[in-house]
């Protein structure tokens, strides 16, 4: 969905600021309203959940080192119950933490890097290059990413087999990163390149070209720090739907056994019959914290983007 | 016009509210009288065929055996019974079977002998050309009774002569095909053929529709010339990967009969006499690792396919794999007790021929590891076992999604072998996938590669242990070995003990049985029992055919003909649940529900009320939305 | 809506037809084994196999012969044969399918769009009271759950719990039903897989209506409204709310897409027969053909419904109509 027009009166002035400080008081002035502030509280329980799980809760358990028997209720011992598998669900659950939210920044910063390349390349570069790099976008604005996916991951599985490994990442849980980062970069790009297209008329821009900065220069040294405020609004909104699409991947299938993520639990939980067995234990847990991650990075993002763009647009 | 647009949709708001309310109010009500007894079973097998000869599910069977007679059926002990044929008479050399007067297909056509003759014919000339038909899973019966020749003299006789005595004939699962609609076909152009309903056939039932992937429906044939069923229609559903839902639809009464639930639902349901009957039935069968040992005894190779390690070939491997398998955890962890160790591949059921193997291997990791030192097979300095090329030992695990404990067991063994320096990964595939996967060239598949490492599956065999032990012969390659297994001293063995009978057979089975278990090309894993349910309250007269195995899914098809209306009988319940009662723990081989009612009572407790700690949940989420968004107020309004 | 604005909207949506066939074309290329790959079909004969070898081009260099075979082929609806489905053209698989979706979807659409706007027009109107807390908030909640998440329970609910509704599947196979026992068993299949499909949909209308009104508000014509005297209901009803609708347009048309997408989720849980549990049969089956073609009529349909969407919005906003 392309962006009506960028209401924000001071963007673009203070060039003489330096990129970081831009967005940190950017990032400061979305957090100061209490829906972001709640959302990064959130966030950041669960990222410290997925920096050191094991501090937690222990090792991640498997179905040989599981310590209750199949399907157990809450407990003492087992304070979520049990898997299937005897497993203890608070511990894959704090697991699941961080392999989805690795897997959600790892597409993340796929996308992000894709999008703005494209769209500041796109909006400064213009005539032909921007014609062909948008064509290409609305392909992949148009189709679903969760479609493109379904028939992306398993081909390319078949072609690299579900085995090969790369870089320590088993290529199931590389190929459903790489599948979720090259088809949502779309939306970032079209909205960088917006952005690009109003600062390119600006002086500022026209004075570096003047005083004869190559293109790369202007793009990376006056381009950049501009847009840097969107880019940060659009990763965090980009996580939300990273996040949500690995679950929703991993649940019809296409996910690592072998990585409990949090929608690979929800698979086993459905698959081992939990719903039918009332094992509500097993299936709420991961389950609830997809929502709360999904909403809350949801919630910070369009704290920010309000800041740039009152309106919000869809997942 | 524009407030007539709102309207226009308040209109369809309440629309669909009366609608809903209404089919709210009518949901508990009775369903129309006047309909048609429908028997709803559940399986997680998705049917694969409706062709006979190219089926290889258990589902497959029951399909074809409902539609078509067997020569001669099972009785509720798995013994001879009449089928196509009435009568039959053992000669030394012979057998010959009666076929009575005016019977007909279900189409009205007269069924006869040379019906039989066709169907018979037809594997015959596939044996003859040493080859096979379809998947290659019904013609190595005719084979393996020691059939040469067939006779039909008469509209009422077919004989068969026999190379040997046995009784395997009478167990020989050909279907009898109507040879007045498949006639013109030659062994190979029945292959070919799609099988599409409706069917004509001489069963109790037979198949009027097939929705892919979601049920088949069978209606009953008036023309069977059996017990007419009190159903009038059968009807197959299909939950690959979806006990769940095949167990919900279960209690809320879509079904009536499942097979295949996991331990953990078995024992909720098992909580519940009054409403289920909960059958776990002795298995003829197990669940194996086949590991692909492609090239033994024949020294072939498969360009771009095989194994990805030549270490799969060499039986010291195997058996030192053997050693890091904990069965016991496996019964007890993914069985939840309901099954036993595996250890040989003739099922312990068949008891007269079952023996346990002389050397046998005990869960020792230690062990194992000290087994492939010695065999070749050393750690390289990341720990990773290295093959005799000197080639890090990664092995492919692959299994149907068929049912979810092959899901546990695969993570198991990926543990325990990754314990030895053994990667291990794992895969699940649609059932016709998996096979297509596994079959080597010999298939004469287009692109067979047998591109696997290890196959977690099963099988489960006839009433003669021939059924199961044929797998391992060298000319099943290409069809249904899994292992790629070949041994002219095992095949050799397999020829004698077929002739042979009584003690004399029983040394040779053992032999044979020793010799595939210290090759290890399969670990048996475990004998599982088949978990069936069935609900009280529809149908009675349920039989466990025979009496430690379940009602369906087992031989023939006997069951769908024998229940009666549950309703007309005045105490239905408590008969049914006594008979089943006794059944219920499947024979003295295993004692699962020791411990079972404190358990059951909590977990069927739970059930009752996941709806309210649900929607407590629902409550807690609007309620935490409310506050939340409460608190955003003042500043989102003044950042615009 | 100049001509111009048509031309070069349908241009563009036929490009990217186009670039999904292309796409499609590629991608069974890529796979190991190609192209026998595109042959091996167990369900196929070895004559009907030769055929396709030959129809297809399969012998001929992959460009341009294949490519040019291929995009024939496909805009002629042939798109080989299914390997799950035993050899069925594809197309009547998918086509097949395709009802129980449209179904579905369209009743779920038609549900969410009316209460999701509904919530968030009222919610945008009082923007900041009770009624806005919570229905933005539960919007937020909905729009964030995979619809298997919601529909998970429901059946828990519902189906197992209450015995209301039944658990899976479009209609209970068997019996012969006159025409009310089968609508009479259609709905009561599907109000669950709806309610579910309703439930994930809400929020994105909800969420975006609420955002329209809120601008509408701020509106002149709207101030006017109020000055002359006009009731608040009356002035969300006939001025805001309609205003408010320009950009759901759009929304609504892009949505169908990832409404499909999500349906995909919603139709496994409910075992719902239509192009999602279709195409989870085609990735456990690693069945090619049908997962192409099945692709190929969500990107199309995708396509077209944006192209529709681009003429109404042409057609309703004057700024862009010159």
């Amino acid at each position: 969905m392309s962006v009506t027009g960028i209401t924000e009166p001071d963007l673009g002035l203070e060039v003489v600021r330096r990129r970081g400080d831009r967005a940190r008081g950017f990032i400061a002035r979305g957090l100061g309203r209490s829906d972001g502030r709640v959302g990064v509280a959130i966030l950041a329980v669960f990222a410290v959940l997925a920096i050191a799980p094991s501090l937690f809760v222990g090792p991640l358990q498997t179905v040989v080192t599981a310590t209750g028997s199949s399907l157990e209720g809450p407990s003492s011992a087992h304070l979520l119950g049990t898997d299937e598998a005897g497993r203890d669900v608070l511990n894959l659950t704090v697991h699941g933490a961080r392999i989805s939210m690795t897997i959600g920044l790892m597409a993340t910063l796929i996308t992000i890097v894709i999008g703005s390349l494209v769209g500041i390349v796109s909006g400064y570069v213009g005539g032909f290059v921007d014609t062909v790099l948008m064509r290409i976008s609305d392909f992949f604005l148009v189709l679903p990413t969760i479609v493109l996916a379904l028939i992306l991951a398993p081909i390319i599985l078949d072609i690299i087999g579900p085995e090969a490994e790369f870089a320590g990442i088993r290529a199931t849980l590389l190929v459903i990163v790489v599948v979720i980062g090259v088809t949502s970069w779309a939306t970032t790009a079209r909205i960088i390149r917006s952005q690009v297209l109003s600062l390119k008329e600006r002086m500022f821009v026209d004075r570096a070209r003047v005083i004869g900065a190559s293109s790369l220069q202007i793009m990376w040294r006056h381009i950049m720090p501009n847009v840097v405020n969107l880019i940060v609004a659009q990763a965090v909104l980009t996580f939300a739907t990273a996040v949500f699409t690995e679950t929703t991947l991993a649940f019809i299938g296409l996910g690592d056994p072998t990585a409990p993520s949090w929608g690979e639990l929800l698979n086993s939980a459905q698959s081992s019959g939990a719903p039918g067995l009332g094992a509500w234990w097993y299936i709420a847990p991961p389950a609830v914290s997809v929502v709360l991650v999904v909403v809350s990075f949801t919630l910070v993002g369009n704290a920010l983007d309000d800041l740039l763009n009152p309106r919000t647009r869809r997942r | 016009m524009r407030t007539s647009q709102s309207r226009r949709a308040a209109g369809l708001l309440a629309t669909l509210a009366l609608t809903g309310g209404a089919l709210l109010a009518g949901a508990a009500g009775p369903v129309a009288a006047a309909d048609p007894v429908v028997l709803s079973v559940g399986t997680t097998q998705d049917l694969d065929a409706s062709n006979p000869f190219n089926t290889e599910l258990v589902v497959g069977y029951e399909a074809f055996a409902l539609t078509y007679s067997l020569l001669v059926d099972f009785d509720k002990d798995t013994h001879a019974a009449p089928g196509f044929a009435d009568t039959w008479e053992r000669a030394a050399d012979r057998v010959t079977f009666k076929i009575g007067d005016n019977r007909k297909w279900s189409d009205g056509e007269p069924a006869t002998s040379e019906d039989a003759c066709f169907s018979w014919g037809l594997a015959l000339a596939a044996i003859a050309d040493e080859s096979y038909i379809g998947s290659g899973y019904l013609d190595p019966g005719v084979k393996d009774a020691g059939v040469t020749k067939i006779e039909c003299p008469d509209a009422n006789t077919f004989i068969a002569y026999t190379a040997d005595p046995s009784d395997r004939i009478f167990q020989v699962y050909v279907p009898i095909l109507p040879k007045h609609i498949w006639g013109e076909l030659d062994y190979t152009k029945i292959a070919e053929e799609t099988f599409d309903a409706p069917l004509v056939g001489t069963g109790p039932y037979t198949l009027a529709e097939w929705k892919t992937g979601q049920f088949a429906r069978f209606v009953r044939n008036p023309n069977f010339w059996g017990k007419q069923g009190f159903a009038d229609e059968v009807v197959l559903r299909f939950y690959a990967d979806n006990t769940d839902t095949m167990v919900q639809a279960l209690k809320n009464g879509e079904l009536d009969y499942v097979h295949g639930v996991n331990a953990d639902q078995f024992k909720q349901l098992q909580g519940d006499t009054a409403t289920y009957t909960a059958v776990a039935g002795a298995a003829n069968g197990w669940t194996q690792l086949a590991f692909n040992t492609y090239g033994t005894g024949t020294g072939k190779t498969i360009k771009g396919g095989g194994a990805s390690t030549k270490a799969l070939q060499d039986a010291a491997f195997r058996d030192a794999l053997g050693y890091a398998v904990d069965k016991q955890v496996l019964v007890d962890r993914v069985l939840g007790g309901f099954g036993d160790l595996g250890d040989t591949v003739v099922p312990p059921v068949l008891t007269d021929y079952h023996v346990t193997p002389d050397t046998v291997r005990t869960f020792n990791i230690d062990l194992a590891k000290q087994k492939l030192d010695t065999a070749g097979y050393v750690l390289d300095s990341a720990g990773k076992r290295l093959d005799k090329e000197g080639k890090p030992i990664n092995l492919r695990l692959y299994y149907p999604n068929t049912d979810d404990n092959y899901k546990k067991v695969a993570q198991f063994v990926q543990e325990w072998y990754g314990q030895l320096g053994i990667a291990v990964t794992h895969q699940s595939f649609d059932s016709d996938t998996l096979t297509a996967l596994l079959l080597p060239p010999e298939s004469g598949e287009d692109g067979a590669l047998a591109k696997y490492d290890i196959e977690l599956w099963g099988w489960s065999g006839s009433p003669d242990p021939n059924g199961l032990l044929y797998v391992f012969l060298c000319d099943q390659i290409g069809t249904s070995s899994d292992s790629n297994y070949c041994n002219k001293e095992y095949d050799d063995l397999y020829a004698l003990e077929s002739k042979q009978g009584g003690a004399e057979r029983k040394a040779t089975l053992s032999q044979m049985q020793n010799l595939i278990y210290d090759e290890a090309p399969y670990d048996v894993l475990y004998y599982d029992a088949n978990l069936d349910v069935y609900r009280n309250d529809r149908f009675a007269g349920w039989q466990n055919m025979p009496s430690n195995g379940t009602p369906f899914f087992t031989y023939g098809t006997l069951n769908y003909t024998l229940l009666t209306d549950a309703t007309a009988v005045p105490t239905p319940g408590p008969t049914v649940v006594a008979t089943a009662g006794a059944t219920a723990a499947p024979g003295a081989t295993t004692t699962p529900t020791a411990t079972q009612p404190p358990s059951t009572g909590g977990t069927s407790s739970g059930g009752n009320m996941t709806p309210v700690i649900l929607l407590a949940a629902v409550a807690a989420i609007v309620l935490g939305g409310w506050w939340f968004m409460r608190r955003r107020k003042g500043p989102a309004v003044e950042e615009e | 809506m100049s001509a111009g604005y048509f031309v070069r909207k349908l241009a563009q949506a036929l490009v990217t037809i186009f670039a999904i066939i292309i796409l499609n074309f590629v991608l069974f290329r890529l796979m190991p084994g190609s192209p026998e790959r595109a042959t091996r079909n167990p369900h196929l004969t070895a004559e009907l196999i030769a055929q396709n070898r030959a129809r297809w081009g399969l012998d001929k260099p992959l460009f341009p012969d294949q490519l040019v075979n291929y995009v024939q082929e496909t805009l002629t609806g042939d798109l080989g044969y299914s390997i799950k489905y035993r050899g069925q053209p594809v197309v009547d698989v998918v086509l097949e399918a395709a009802g129980p979706t449209i179904l579905l979807i369209g009743l779920g659409e038609l549900v969410a769009i009316v209460v999701g706007l509904a919530i968030g027009a009222r919610s945008g109107w009082s923007r900041g009271g009770i009624g806005d807390r919570i229905g933005n908030g539960l919007s937020l909640i909905f729009y964030s759950m995979p619809y298997f998440v919601i529909g998970m329970p429901l059946i828990i609910i519902f189906a197992a719990g209450l015995h209301w509704f039944p658990t899976s599947g479009m209609t209970t196979p068997g019996g012969n039903k006159d025409l009310f026992a089968t609508l009479w068993d259609l709905g009561r299949h599907l109000v669950l897989p709806l309610a579910t499909v309703s439930i994930g949909l809400i929020g994105a209308y909800s969420i975006l209506m609420r955002a329209s009104i809120i601008d509408t508000r701020a509106e002149d014509y709207i101030t006017t409204a109020r000055a002359k005297g006009l009731s608040d209901g009356r002035i969300l009803r006939s001025h805001a709310f309609p205003n408010a609708l320009l950009p759901m347009v759009t929304l609504i048309a892009i949505n169908l897409g990832y409404v499909v997408a999500g349906a995909i989720t919603a139709e496994i849980v409910f075992t719902w027969p239509g192009l999602g549990t279709l195409t989870v049969q085609a990735l456990d089956a690693r069945d090619y053909p049908l997962l192409q073609a099945l692709f190929l009529l969500v990107a199309v349909s995708v396509v077209l419904a944006n192209f529709l969407a681009d003429l109404v919005y042409g057609y309703l906003d004057p700024r862009v109509r010159a």
